[in-house]
C-alpha cells in the first residue's frame, strides 16, 4: 500500500531550494589531501638506485631499469625505479623504504591516456605534470622508521684499559648483537662493486641472520682467504657506499666478516671450505712475499692444484699485516689462523728466505714454472729535512719491525712523529703505549702536511690516538729537526698552505711567518714508504717495463712483460691488504691461464 | 538515559567478562571479551545501552598467536561515544556465531570476511557467495599465510615489455665485467 508520505516527501526537497549545496561543484577537479598517495615522484639526483622499493613492492609493480642520464659508479647502481601503475595499489611501502628518501607519491591522483604503456614510467625520468607538486605522502619523521638507521655499538677497551697494552682493542660481536646489526642490511649490493676483492657480502651478512656461518665462510673464502686479517683492520671501503649510510650510519660490514671468522674454529676449515683433498698437478709456482698478495696467490693456485712455495724474508709469515700493523689491531694469533689454514693446503713456505740475497730471482725461473712477486713497501722514505740523519730519526716502518719481533728500540721521553696516514697512527699509538709503560707518562706529539679534514688516516684512528693520549697537530710543514749538542731538540714547521696544487699534484706550500718549534728527543718520519727492487738485476730487469712514474707494468692478470713473472699487491696497487688480496686472487687465474696455454 | 561511558563499562562488568579495557579517547574505548559472550553482549548493548548503530565489523590476523581478532564498533548516536568489542577466535577452521540479525548489514561484513580470511560465519545470509574476488581459487588472500609477492609473480610479471635488473648483477657487468675471468 502507497503511503501518503512516500507521494508528499518529494516536495519536502524543495525546502532547500534556497540553500548552498553540501556537494562539491567539481569533485573531478578537486585536490587530493595533504598526505594522499597518488602518482610517484622520484628525486634522480638523490635516487643510488638500491631497489629496496622494487624488492618490498609486493604486487611487482617496481621495476629497476636502465636510464641514460644516470651512470652506474661508486655506490650508485645507474638503476631507477619504473612503476606498473597497472599493479600499483598505493601503498606507500616504496616510499616508506626508501634509503635516501628519493622516493615520494604526489597527491595527484587523476591522469587520463588513452594508451594503456603510459601507465608504465619512470618517475623523476619521464616528466609529469605533478613533478613539482610538494603535497603527498613522503616519510612521516620521526618515530615512523622501517629501516635500522643505527649501528649495533662495537664494544672496545676503554683509553685507560689500552693505552698501556698490545691487547687488541675492537672485543667482536656477540651472536646476539651480529645478528642484529646484520638485520640492518637492506641486501642492496651496491657495495660489491666498491670492494676492491668484489666479496659477497649481502650473501654473508644473509648467513649471520639465517646462523649458517659454515656458509658465511665459504662465501668468505670465494674472494678472501684472510678474513680473520680483513675482519679487523680492512679499509672498509664498502661501509661507504652502504645504501643505510645516506640517512644514518652504514653497516659494520668490517666487523660482520670478523664475526664469521671468529665463530668458525680453525679446526673445523677444511671440513667447512671441502678443502681435504685437493688433486695436485706437476707445475710449481714461486711466490716472494708472504703479504696479502702472496697469501692470496699461493691459496687460489693452491685450491687449482698448482704446487706453490712461498719465500719469506722474516721469520714469520705475514707481510706488513704482521710487521706493520700493531697487534692491538690485528693480534698475532689471528694471523696466524689464516695463514695456517692456507699452510694446511699444502703450500710451503720457507722463511728467513730474501729473494735477490739468499736465493736470485733466476734461480727461482729455474726451479719454478712461474713466479709471483709481492713484496710490499717496507722501506720507509724520509723527508730528508736538515737533521733528518740524526740517530735518532727513525724511519715508522723500521720501528714497527722491531716492534713485532720484539727486539729492543730507542723510546724517548718526548717523540714527535711526522706524517698523517695510518702508519702515522700505528707508530704513535705504538710508541705511545711504549712511553706509557717505561716512563709512566706519554708525551708523543704526531704532525702532518695534511690539516685535520684531509688528513689520511682513518677518523678512527686519529680519534682513538688523542684518546690514549696522543698529541695531533695536522697543517704543519716540518723544515728542521733541531739538534744541539748532538741530542735533538725538536722540530721547526711552518704553517702548510697547501698539500696539492690546482693539478692534484703534490706540490706543499708553507707559510714562512707562521713558524713554530715541536720539542721532543726523538723523530720518527712516516710519510710513506718505497718499493725495494734490489731483487730485480741485470737482464731480467731490462726486460721489464716500468711506466713514467716509476711503476712497474702488468697486465689485467697482473702479469710483467717477463710472462713467468708477476707482480701485486701494495708494489702495484694500494697500499692495502684489501687490494692484494685482489690482486692475488687475479693473479693466481692468470698463472693458471699462462700454464695452461704452455703444457 | 545520562550515563557516561565508564558507568556504561561498570554495569556491562557485572554482566560480562572484560578484559583489557583501554580507553584510547574519551569517546572511544577497546575492550576484549569472550567468544562465547559476544551475542548477548552485542544485543545488550544495542538493546539496553542505546549503541544502536552499528559502525563495522574488522579482523586482524594474529597468524604467530594462531587466532583472528574479530573487532565489532558500536555507537551511541545520542551520546556520540564507540566501544570496539574485541573478541579472539581460533584461526584454524575460524568460525563465529553470526551477528546479522541484530544488524542486518553485519551479514556484508561476514561475507567479506569469509571470502579476506576464510571465518565462516554459520547461517549468515549468502556468506559463502563470491563478494569481489570472483573465480578466486587461491587461499583467501588477507590470511598472512598468502604469499603475495608469489602471487604476483607467478599472475603479473610476465608482461610484455617489462624487465628488471639486479642492482649487484647491473653494477659488475657495467664496472668489472671481467672479475671472474
Amino acid at each position: 500500500m502507497i503511503k501518503l508520505k512516500d507521494i508528499l516527501s518529494p516536495f519536502t526537497a524543495w525546502n532547500n531550494v534556497f540553500k548552498a549545496p553540501v556537494t562539491i561543484k567539481d569533485p573531478l577537479n578537486r585536490e587530493a589531501a595533504p598526505r594522499y598517495r597518488g602518482f610517484h615522484f622520484n628525486d634522480i639526483e638523490k635516487c643510488i638506485g638500491c631497489g629496496a622499493c622494487s624488492m618490498i613492492c609486493e604486487n611487482e609493480a617496481i621495476d629497476m631499469v636502465e636510464v641514460a642520464t644516470v651512470e652506474t659508479t661508486d655506490g650508485d647502481s645507474g638503476l631507477r625505479p619504473r612503476v606498473d601503475y597497472g599493479r600499483c595499489c598505493w601503498c606507500a611501502l616504496c616510499v616508506d623504504v626508501c634509503s635516501t628518501e628519493s622516493l615520494t607519491m604526489t597527491n595527484e591522483f587523476k591522469w587520463v591516456s588513452e594508451d594503456p604503456e603510459d601507465f608504465r614510467y619512470i618517475p623523476g625520468i619521464d616528466e609529469k605534470p605533478w613533478d613539482n607538486r610538494t603535497e603527498g605522502w613522503k616519510k612521516p619523521a620521526p618515530n615512523y622508521e622501517f629501516n635500522q638507521l643505527e649501528r649495533v655499538n662495537m664494544e672496545m677497551l676503554g683509553p685507560e684499559e689500552r693505552s698501556d697494552s698490545f691487547v687488541e682493542i675492537v672485543q667482536g660481536y656477540s651472536k646476539e648483537q651480529a645478528e642484529k646489526e646484520a638485520d640492518r642490511c637492506i641486501d642492496c649490493g651496491l657495495c660489491v662493486a666498491t670492494c676492491p676483492a668484489h666479496m659477497g657480502i649481502p650473501e654473508y651478512i644473509k648467513t649471520v641472520r639465517n646462523e649458517n656461518l659454515e656458509e658465511g665462510l665459504r662465501i668468505m673464502y670465494e674472494t678472501n682467504p684472510l678474513p680473520e686479517i680483513c675482519g679487523r683492520i680492512c679499509t672498509h671501503k664498502c661501509e661507504t657506499v652502504c645504501a643505510m649510510g645516506h640517512r644514518g650510519e652504514p653497516l659494520s660490514i668490517r666487523w660482520l666478516k670478523r664475526y664469521i671468522a671468529d665463530q668458525n674454529p680453525a679446526e673445523e676449515y677444511q671440513r667447512i671450505l671441502h678443502s681435504n683433498d685437493i688433486d695436485t698437478n706437476d707445475k710449481k709456482v714461486a711466490i716472494i712475499g708472504s703479504g696479502a698478495s702472496g697469501l692470496s696467490t699461493a691459496y687460489y693456485l693452491r685450491v687449482l692444484g698448482y704446487q706453490v712455495k712461498i719465500f719469506e724474508e722474516f721469520e714469520a709469515a705475514g707481510g706488513m699485516m704482521r710487521y706493520g700493523i700493531p697487534s692491538y689491531r690485528l693480534p698475532y694469533d689471528q694471523i696466524d689462523k689464516d695463514v695456517n689454514y692456507i699452510l694446511s693446503l699444502g703450500v710451503e713456505i720457507q722463511y728467513n728466505t730474501k729473494v735477490g740475497k739468499d736465493i736470485t730471482l733466476e734461480e727461482l725461473h729455474e726451479e719454478y714454472d712461474a713466479v709471483f712477486s709481492g713484496t710490499g713497501m717496507h722501506a720507509g722514505r724520509s723527508t730528508k729535512i736538515p737533521g733528518s740523519d740524526h740517530k735518532h730519526n727513525y724511519m715508522a716502518a723500521g720501528l714497527l719491525n722491531k716492534i713485532t719481533k720484539g727486539e729492543e728500540i730507542h723510546v724517548a721521553k718526548e717523540i714527535i712523529v711526522i706524517g698523517g696516514g695510518n702508519v702515522a697512527m700505528d707508530i704513535t699509538r705504538s710508541l705511545a703505549r711504549l712511553q706509557n709503560q717505561k716512563y709512566g707518562e706519554i708525551n708523543i706529539l704526531t704532525t702532518s702536511l695534511e690539516s685535520e679534514d684531509i688528513m689520511p688516516a682513518d677518523r678512527e684512528e686519529v680519534v682513538e690516538a688523542r684518546e690514549e693520549g696522543a698529541t695531533i697537530d695536522p697543517g704543519w710543514g716540518p723544515q728542521e729537526i733541531i739538534i744541539e749538542d748532538d741530542e735533538i731538540k725538536g722540530l721547526r714547521v711552518q704553517r702548510c698552505t697547501r698539500v696539492f696544487d690546482e693539478e692534484g699534484r703534490f706540490n706543499p706550500k708553507f707559510d714562512e711567518k707562521d713558524e713554530k718549534i715541536f720539542k721532543g728527543d726523538m723523530v720518527v718520519e712516516a710519510i710513506g714508504q718505497g718499493a725495494d727492487f734490489s731483487y730485480l738485476k741485470g737482464e731480467l730487469k731490462d726486460q721489464l717495463a716500468f711506466n713514467q712514474r716509476g711503476r712497474l707494468e702488468v697486465n689485467e692478470y697482473f702479469q710483467s712483460s717477463i710472462p713467468w713473472l708477476f707482480f701485486g699487491g701494495d708494489i702495484i696497487q694500494g697500499p692495502d691488504v684489501i687490494h692484494g688480496i685482489a690482486n692475488g686472487h687475479k693473479a693466481a687465474r692468470g698463472i693458471d691461464k699462462y700454464l695452461q696455454a704452455n703444457t | 538515559m545520562n550515563t557516561t561511558i565508564e558507568e556504561t563499562l561498570t554495569s556491562l562488568e557485572s554482566r560480562f567478562e572484560l578484559k583489557d579495557i583501554k580507553q584510547q579517547r574519551g569517546d572511544l574505548v577497546f575492550v576484549t571479551v569472550k567468544k562465547e559472550q559476544l551475542i548477548s553482549l552485542l544485543t545488550h548493548m544495542r538493546d539496553n545501552e542505546n549503541f544502536t548503530h552499528f559502525v563495522m565489523l574488522s579482523v586482524v590476523d594474529w597468524i604467530e598467536d594462531g587466532v583472528f581478532q574479530l573487532s565489532y564498533i558500536l555507537n551511541n548516536p545520542e551520546k556520540h561515544v564507540d566501544i570496539v568489542f574485541r573478541c579472539m577466535i581460533e584461526r584454524e577452521n575460524a568460525s563465529m556465531e553470526s551477528a546479522h540479525h541484530l544488524w542486518k548489514q553485519v551479514a556484508t561484513y561476514q561475507r567479506e570476511l569469509y571470502e579476506m580470511y576464510g571465518i565462516d560465519f554459520p547461517g549468515s545470509p549468502r556468506v559463502h557467495e563470491s563478494f569481489i574476488l570472483e573465480g578466486w581459487d587461491d587461499i583467501p588472500p588477507m590470511r598472512r599465510e598468502f604469499d603475495t609477492k608469489k602471487y604476483s609473480e607467478d599472475t603479473y610479471f610476465p608482461r610484455p615489455g617489462r624487465e628488471s635488473k639486479d642492482p649487484k648483477e647491473h653494477m659488475k657487468n657495467k664496472l668489472y665485467p671481467d672479475a671472474d675471468k
